[in-house]
């Protein structure tokens, strides 16, 4: 089963959906292949005017650049995904996750989808990282039973 | 880097008791063919996507649940991202901020293959507008 992950590269989530035997779907893998596609040449990161054509689709002309810039990345993953974890709370250095209206935007598609969702807080103690595990689990458990 | 190639972050956790160098020893003395590159938090692993995931899977026998992976965009040593060619390291905020929390998902992790149960954790509320006028009133 294919995961989209939210904050996009977060280790602890990668690793947790990897675990439990799913594929998690992630903002690295994206940007591997424009980081490594030799075929164009735009460093440093071989972002073609298309990219920019991409995020229109998930976001209107008049929302900024970098917002449009990350769901171009972001959106096609949830476009695959059949299941979503998302982490709330992190703190402001936790990836990506500086852009609050980019989180809004990448909740309300996960929502539009219609694809199961689990919401978990960023772990700040050990009784919140027992919740973490226990509710990902429990939520893969039951997603295996439906399927 | 060509397809079917893959870039992998292995960070230990900070309650583990392994060190980076414990781990680049194992993964050298595999003799599988991929490039490991020692650094502070674990190592990086690159090479074949299925020799990396085997590596992950060997290393994780060290400390099942105190060694973590993820996926990493840049290969090794990539001059954007490679300090020693004066790259910019985006992401090490992200990594530090992740690393002090891999401990509590270890406990987590420990906890589980226990068959422990959690318990729940109550949230903080949000402070009330009426609380926060009188507070405002009495300053």
């Amino acid at each position: 089963m294919k995961v989209f992950i939210d904050p996009p590269n977060s280790m602890i989530l990668f690793d947790l959906v990897e675990r439990f035997g799913h594929e998690p779907l992630c903002a690295m893998i994206a940007l591997r292949e424009m980081v490594n596609n030799t075929e164009i040449d735009m460093p440093p990161m071989n972002i073609s005017l298309d990219d920019v054509v991409k995020g229109l689709k998930y976001a209107g002309i008049e929302v900024p650049s970098g917002i449009r810039g990350r769901l171009a990345v972001w959106g096609p993953l949830i476009e695959e995904a059949d299941a979503a974890i998302i982490m709330e709370d992190a703190p402001f250095a936790f990836g990506c996750v500086g852009c609050e209206r980019s989180n809004q935007m990448v909740k309300y598609l996960i929502k539009k989808r219609g694809i199961p969702v689990v919401h978990v807080s960023y772990p700040e103690n050990e009784e919140q990282g027992k919740l973490i595990v226990s509710k990902i689990k429990e939520f893969f458990e039951k997603l295996k039973e439906i399927s | 880097m060509s397809e079917g190639m893959e870039t992998r972050v292995i960070m230990i956790s900070p309650s583990s008791h392994i060190t980076p160098d414990q781990l680049t020893r194992m993964i050298h003395m595999s003799g599988k063919k991929v490039t490991v590159k020692e650094t502070c938090y674990g190592c990086l692993v690159e090479g074949p996507s299925e020799t990396v995931r085997e590596i992950r899977d060997e290393i994780r026998n060290l400390d099942p649940n105190g060694i973590f992976s993820k996926v990493r965009a840049y290969p090794c040593g990539d001059q954007r991202r490679c300090r020693a060619k004066h790259g910019t390291r985006p992401g090490y905020a992200q990594l530090e901020t992740e690393w002090k929390a891999l401990s509590y998902i270890k406990i987590g992790l420990d906890a589980s293959n226990r068959g422990e149960k959690p318990k729940e954790v109550t949230q903080k509320k949000q402070l009330s507008v009426t609380k926060f006028k009188k507070i405002c009133e009495v300053g």
